[in-house]
């Protein structure tokens, strides 16, 4: 297979005023030529394959969507080189709009007074999509997710649960070669997640579509990509397979509870009860690192709960920020 | 088959202006509102002065005049400059950006949608209103055909100079001072607001050198003038017809050398 996205020794840089403070400095600020250069990606190399699910990790001003407009061809690199598809994305950006389809999390696409049907049949026709095609998508659409009643409804009505999944839905409709989704499950509740989830697994499925994905979310990883790419300031940390990251992050899950007394006491007892786990404790809640390769979570609730009477129990995943500072810390070979 | 893809945005933006009812019976009161204003305005300025005819121009012919300048005005300030403004700092930009179609031909077939449904719910109305009113004030017959021709150059060239404007809120990120500046120089320059009859000689002369005044008293001109001589259209046409195009070129130009400076929001 080639490779349908090809990044090399990719660099952008953003010109800054530097603002000063205050009044005073505002006004100076009307005439200034000082500027600063930040530099939002630095020297990114990589090859994305058809058909490939990747994961696009990063903390908030990581760069990662600066790199994405700059693979859809709304910004220029400062230096190296893009291919999409065979064509340089800021050249022919028009050219390459045909073969991709892009989501951003927050905002939509789509017509938002008219109901979803017609934004679809206006993208048919700018996208010129053959009826036959429209057709067969709008079956395979029918089979995934009930959009019946989504597509009579004018879009603005539309909770942001089922805007989103149009808008994904939008994004595929011209059968693209590449799908860019900027954190598609953003602000959604767990049954809208898992249902987007399916989806794009199975648009990935049926029509081999790349699917560049960027996410706070670990689930979404953890459902969606075979492959993770992880940037920080700019620089890219890590570049390979899901499993080979599991080992920092796939089998930890934190426990916290609550337990009513001096937490710091309990604390240390409970670190004497289970060696294997890193605990801690804050103003409320009582940590406890659970690694599930070792001892399930629900062993550990077990345990502690022939000692001290639980009042409350949250569950947290690793999240990304925490698999970054893994990778920062422990390195990654 | 290629033109469809254009007509498309033509229909969705019909079908967009028809689910607003509400907004077009504010937009016509509003409309009703300024022409009482306007009215009494030039009554007052009228009977000031002894004779019945200011600068060559009856009360009768500057209220039609004003009355179809504001019809117009209904369908050609399309708030492109807001559009563009808003789509930029909220970064939606992005999205337009990636239509498989220049960005410029996108919000131009956006926008025809609104031309259509304001020409028959507001321009058309009043036409009809203002032409049974005077009895026959407004000449029927050839004047009708070069007025559409030159209203569509009109479209145009208007159309240009927002996107010019809207250019530079990719500059400034800001967008009321300038579309404001905008607003006035445009009204007033293209007789919107005064007849061009009322200009002192000099800015006349000035203006008729600017392409402002192929907006609004170049379309009305031809329209109030039952049989203009061929020199007249053609000069009135050819004008409009230069400056459509060096403004398509000019706007299309500033835009490209420009896009490449944006730094869309967020990152």
């Amino acid at each position: 297979m080639s490779a349908i996205i090809e990044i090399k020794h990719v660099t952008k840089e953003f010109k800054v005023l530097n603002r000063r403070e205050g009044l005073k400095g505002s006004i100076r600020d009307l005439f200034s030529r000082d500027y600063k250069t930040v530099r939002a990606v630095d020297d990114i190399s990589m090859s994305i394959e058809q058909g490939e699910i990747v994961g696009y990790l990063g903390p908030n001003g990581a760069g990662k969507s600066t790199t994405i407009k700059m693979m859809t061809g709304v910004l220029e690199p400062t230096s190296g080189e893009i291919l999409v598809g065979g064509n340089v994305p800021y050249r022919n950006r028009t050219k390459n709009a045909q073969e991709i389809g892009v989501v951003f999390g927050q905002r939509t696409q789509l017509w938002w007074a008219l109901p979803l049907i017609e934004s679809f049949r206006i993208l048919k026709d700018i996208y010129q999509i053959s009826d036959a095609d429209y057709d067969e998508m709008l079956k395979l659409y029918q089979s995934l997710v009930d959009i019946e009643p989504l597509l009579h409804k004018p879009v603005r009505q539309m909770s942001l649960g089922q805007r989103t999944l149009s808008d994904i839905l939008a994004a595929f409709l011209h059968n693209p070669k590449i799908v860019f989704l900027d954190e598609p499950t953003i602000g959604l509740d767990v049954s809208m997640k898992a249902k987007i989830r399916t989806l794009i697994h199975a648009l990935n499925q049926q029509k081999h579509t790349t699917v560049i994905l960027t996410t706070h979310d670990m689930g979404d990883v953890d459902a969606l990509c075979q492959r993770i790419v992880i940037i920080d300031k700019g620089k890219m940390l890590y570049d390979n397979d899901i499993s080979h990251l599991k080992q920092f992050f796939g089998s930890y899950r934190t426990l916290k509870i609550r337990i009513k007394g001096d937490l710091k006491q309990y604390a240390e007892e409970i670190t004497e009860k289970l060696p294997r786990c890193s605990v801690s404790a804050d103003d409320e809640w009582i940590s406890v690192l659970v690694d599930e390769s070792q001892t399930t979570v629900m062993q550990v609730l077990s345990e502690l709960q022939k000692d001290y009477k639980i009042r409350d129990m949250q569950l947290e995943e690793i999240s990304t920020e925490e698999v970054i500072k893994k990778i920062y810390e422990e390195g990654v070979k | 088959m290629n033109l469809k893809k254009y007509l498309t945005l033509t229909r969705a933006g019909i079908i967009e202006a028809l689910q607003f009812r509400l907004s077009f019976l504010i937009l016509v009161a509003g409309n009703l509102l300024y022409l009482i204003v306007t009215y009494f305005l030039w009554k007052a300025i009228y009977a000031s002065v002894e004779t019945d005819t200011v600068n060559g121009m009856t009360f009768t012919d500057t209220l039609i005049y004003l009355v179809l300048a504001t019809a117009l005005y209904g369908f050609l300030e399309m708030y492109l400059v807001w559009e563009i403004g808003r789509n930029i700092q909220s970064g939606k930009i992005v999205l337009d950006l990636l239509k498989p179609m220049p960005y410029r031909r996108y919000l131009f077939w956006s926008y025809s949608g609104s031309f259509v449904t304001q020409f028959f719910f507001t321009f058309l109305p009043t036409f009809i209103v203002v032409s049974v009113v005077t009895h026959g004030a407004i000449p029927l017959g050839i004047n009708l055909i070069w007025f559409a021709v030159s209203v569509v150059l009109a479209v145009v060239i208007n159309f240009s100079i927002d996107y010019i404007i809207g250019t530079v809120c990719l500059y400034t990120e800001s967008i009321w001072g300038i579309n404001i500046i905008k607003q006035v120089v445009v009204l007033l320059l293209s007789g919107a607001t005064i007849p061009l009859a009322f200009f002192p000689d000099n800015l006349r002369t000035v203006v008729h050198f600017l392409p402002f005044q192929s907006i609004y008293n170049a379309p009305l001109s031809l329209l109030l003038h039952a049989n203009p001589d061929w020199q007249t259209v053609c000069s009135t046409l050819g004008l409009q017809l230069f400056w459509a195009a060096a403004l398509t070129l000019i706007s299309a130009a500033f835009w490209n050398r420009s896009l490449r400076q944006i730094t869309v929001n967020g990152g």
